[in-house]
């Protein structure tokens, strides 16, 4: 049987079926494709700036490598005029980052790209295998996830950098757009389906000019509508080498489901993902009280929507419930609130708290026989309101952002006398000093 | 009579009140929905608490009575704004309830049909009419049978007025001519009859999932214009909770999240004829128990297709509807408030204001905001506006049905 043409070029024998639209092409025109669209993704909407120093949250896995293999080609390509750098987190897994690490590594070296790691310890003076030992392995995601949510601003104020992209797919984002449809979060879900989120310095009374603010860096995911299996056929065809693993610790229910959901629906429509990609974005615009949620469709960088303590996609963003029970756990609080509604017993009582945020407090009145029950209004999306942590400074909707309560707690049951090299004398004060430090830093000096 | 009403509410939530802390430790999780729940027969009604309960619902042992008390109150409490004393009597309101023959549209017929009698033995009159269409959609096998379900219903509830309509009756019945020029052009399409080109519509179409798509959504429309024609005011469909969030996940999946609002929220909808679910606040699973307790003649009445093709996922005739139906029997059984949650948190999104004028779909019918027609046009797609001009020309479909119906690109 003769090979099919490539349906771009008609002249080479069409090598690989496109998973996006199940088109047959050849190697070369699959590249081209590929590149463009991303290429098309950053230009229309105005991604990047020229003279801009960008770091690519790196991990070794396929998505960012990928993501660094095409930024460098098209920067190359279309002159984009930007500088680029590798930013990794060693979460301190051992077995799990340091083989990984070991890839980003080499693709600095082929990529000619300035590398960065960071690790947790450096961070936050913990490894995810102390954590571990010392909270064990129920909930030990809690504190990665919002480790690493806050690792990779922190890193980037560290390098001066003002703009860190990541490897989150098409693939990525449907997942979460069901995920949170599925838990009921509109909020979330209208922030995380925008091609740009922020942290920016406009929510920040304080210093939005102090240039290592970690407050202040733009996040953004160039490959949003690229697909995952397209992503591993490029890899696997340019012949990029990542790892690819999955964390030793755990999973978790409603991410699981959503991503079981979109791989059966890639199989009836491939489209599928892409449509996902879109309701969401659509249905960013009709989240109440959001206004700014365009979902990057309005081709503006400056829509930037704040991104604190958001998951974006892969590991780490539980919210601490081991794996099958996060999904029964929700239901029995649903149903439990669901029944208080009924029964009018929950009474809702709002005042304003000191720093003029709103405060709820939820109350159950004893259950008296044939006590009249008071008539409850019906309650409003929650609006966060995002101030500043007072402890390390970062954007959080808390007095004290996750981080440092996570730490706080960390610290507090850290061993008095253990004995270990390099040990910091003052874990409590760790994430001040090194927001002092950050502070000292000059621009560029990574 | 208002007032008897509310006291009776008022007794009724003493009731739950005075219960409440006897909650048990367990949550029974019923596998098979339908079937009674043995355990329960063990346990007073939680309610009545005079009678053994036969079931348990949303961990509460319910009696047969109380059960029916639970269905009928969740579906008429959504239909506050038709009560006797909103009603004109110089005016009698008209509802049209699209009935399918399935679990929830039965039904509904059926607590519609004890309500309006319980209006009128009260006050001598109700609070409004209803009027029940069949619409028979090509590729049902039971095609042969609805005459006998229809006239069975006719015999069980004769206080409504009955329709029968079949789906290509939609290329008659709207008013304008933007869904003819959907079908594909052939050779004597001038002067196809209805059910040819319906045919020929779906002919063209490539995959299972867009085949479903099309046909819901032009029943969809001929629902919606058979409710205008016969002079209702709005359209009482029978979706369960289960089936919203169904729908919710689905419609997502099919690059429909700009219309979900329209298509989920009881009220106005952009047809011009309100959309109310009075269902939605009941599982489908708690009305597969009801319809098994109740018996004849709601058992009677229904037609539903032989329990959703086991068939495996591979297949190719697996729709995205399928899929989502699926999923959440699955969720339905084991979470069921994750259910409600969903059509809960999607009922918080907030309809843009579409004005007359706004450009439409010519499939769907929704209002398009900005005229974005097409898959081109956005982020997500790698093709420049060029063709989004070249589009302009042929019909305007949205994004989703865009995905359904491709235009050749010219």
């Amino acid at each position: 049987m003769a090979p099919k043409p490539c349906a771009l070029c008609t002249v080479n024998p069409a090598a690989i079926v496109r998973p996006k639209d199940r088109s047959a092409l050849c190697k070369p025109c699959f590249f081209n494709v590929f590149e463009t669209e991303i290429h098309h993704t950053i230009t229309s909407t105005n991604l990047f700036a020229r003279g801009e120093r960008i770091a690519i949250g790196a991990s070794g896995g396929k998505d960012s490598t990928v993501l660094a293999s095409v930024l460098k080609t098209l920067n190359e390509r279309y002159d984009y005029g930007v500088e680029l750098i590798l930013l990794s987190i060693d979460e301190g897994i051992k077995g799990y980052r340091d083989d990984s690490l070991e890839t980003v590594k080499r693709n600095a070296k082929e990529y000619g790209m300035e590398l960065t790691i960071l690790g947790y310890k450096e961070l936050y003076g913990w490894t995810m295998d102390q954590v571990v030992e010392q909270v064990g392995k129920k909930g030990n995601c809690t504190y990665c996830g919002v480790f690493r949510r806050q690792a990779l601003d922190r890193g980037a104020a560290k390098l001066g950098v003002k703009h860190v992209v990541t490897g989150h797919n098409a693939d990525d984002v449907a997942e979460t757009v069901l995920m949170n449809l599925l838990r009921g979060d509109l909020p979330r879900l209208s922030r995380t389906t925008s091609i740009v989120t922020s942290t920016p310095s406009s929510v920040a009374s304080s210093s939005p000019t102090d240039p290592a603010s970690h407050t202040n860096i733009k996040r953004s995911k160039p490959l949003k509508y690229a697909y995952e299996k397209e992503i591993v056929l490029y890899a696997l065809h340019k012949n990029l080498t990542y790892f690819s693993t999955e964390c030793i610790y755990s999973p978790e229910a409603f991410r699981g489901s959503a991503r079981a959901l979109i791989k059966n629906l890639e199989r009836v429509r491939p489209s599928a993902i892409l449509d996902v990609v879109r309701s969401g974005e659509d249905m960013a615009k009709l989240c109440p009280g959001s206004d700014e949620g365009c979902g990057g469709a309005c081709g503006s960088s400056t829509s930037a929507i704040p991104m604190a303590e958001e998951e974006e996609g892969g590991c780490g963003s539980s919210n601490g419930r081991n794996a099958g029970s996060e999904m029964a756990n929700m239901d029995r609080q649903l149903a439990q609130n669901e029944a208080a509604v009924e029964n009018e017993l929950e009474v809702e009582i709002t005042f304003h708290g000191r720093d003029g945020t709103q405060q709820k407090i939820k109350k159950q009145p004893k259950k008296i026989k044939g006590q009249a029950a008071a008539s409850v209004p019906r309650k409003a999306v929650t609006k966060q309101v995002m101030g500043k942590c007072k402890k390390c400074g970062y954007l959080s909707s808390q007095e004290v952002c996750k981080a440092c309560t996570l730490l706080e707690g960390l610290n507090k049951n850290r061993p008095k006398n253990h004995i270990e090299v390099g040990y910091d004398a003052e874990p409590e004060n760790h994430v001040r000093d090194l927001a002092g430090q950050v502070k000292g830093l000059e621009v560029g000096s990574g | 009579m208002a007032w008897r009403c509310t006291l009776h509410l008022r007794n009724h939530l003493n009731a739950l009140i005075t219960h409440f802390h006897l909650q048990p430790r367990f949550t029974f999780h019923n596998k098979m929905p339908g079937k009674h729940v043995d355990q329960a027969l063990e346990q007073p009604c939680r309610r009545c608490k005079d009678v053994s309960a036969v079931l348990v619902v949303r961990s509460e042992p319910l009696c047969r009575e109380c059960f029916f008390k639970y269905v009928h109150t969740k579906a008429i409490k959504r239909l506050e704004s038709f009560r006797v004393r909103n009603a004109n009597p110089n005016h009698q309101r008209t509802l049209l309830l699209p009935l399918s023959f399935g679990v929830s549209s039965v039904s509904l017929l059926h607590i519609l049909d004890r309500q309006l009698k319980t209006q009128m033995s009260k006050t001598g009159r109700t609070g409004f009419a209803i009027h029940v269409v069949h619409i028979q959609i090509p590729g049902d096998e039971s095609i042969i049978t609805v005459d006998e379900l229809l006239s069975k219903a006719k015999e069980a509830y004769p206080d409504f007025k009955y329709t029968s309509l079949a789906l290509h009756d939609v290329f008659r019945l709207t008013s304008d001519a933007t869904l003819n020029d959907l079908c594909p052009k052939t050779n004597h399409s001038e002067t196809a009859s209805p059910p040819e080109k319906l045919a020929a519509l779906i002919n063209s179409l490539t995959s299972a999932t867009a085949r479903a798509d099309v046909l819901s959504t032009l029943s969809t429309r001929l629902t919606v214009e058979h409710a205008k024609t016969s002079g209702c005011e709005g359209i009482l469909w029978g979706d369960t909770t289960t089936k919203l969030a169904e729908k919710t996940l689905s419609e997502t999946a099919k690059g429909r999240g700009f219309s979900l609002p329209w298509q989920i929220s009881d009220g106005e909808s952009p047809h011009g004829v309100t959309f109310n679910y009075p269902m939605r606040d009941v599982l489908k699973k708690e009305l597969v128990s009801y319809v098994d307790l109740v018996g004849s003649p709601v058992s009677d009445l229904i037609c539903e297709p032989s329990a959703i093709r086991q068939a495996s996922m591979s297949s190719k005739n697996t729709t995205i509807d399928d899929l989502m139906s699926k999923y959440f029997e699955e969720v339905e059984t084991n979470f069921p408030s994750i259910v409600s949650n969903v059509v809960r948190t999607t009922g918080k999104l907030e309809a843009v204001s579409a004005p007359a004028s706004a450009p439409r779909c010519d499939l769907c019918s929704m209002p398009v905001s900005d005229g974005r027609f097409g898959i081109h046009g956005w982020g997500g797609d790698q093709q420049e506006s060029a063709e989004r001009i070249a589009i302009a020309s042929g019909p305007q479909l949205c994004y989703g049905c865009s995905r359904s119906i491709p235009q050749p690109s010219k």
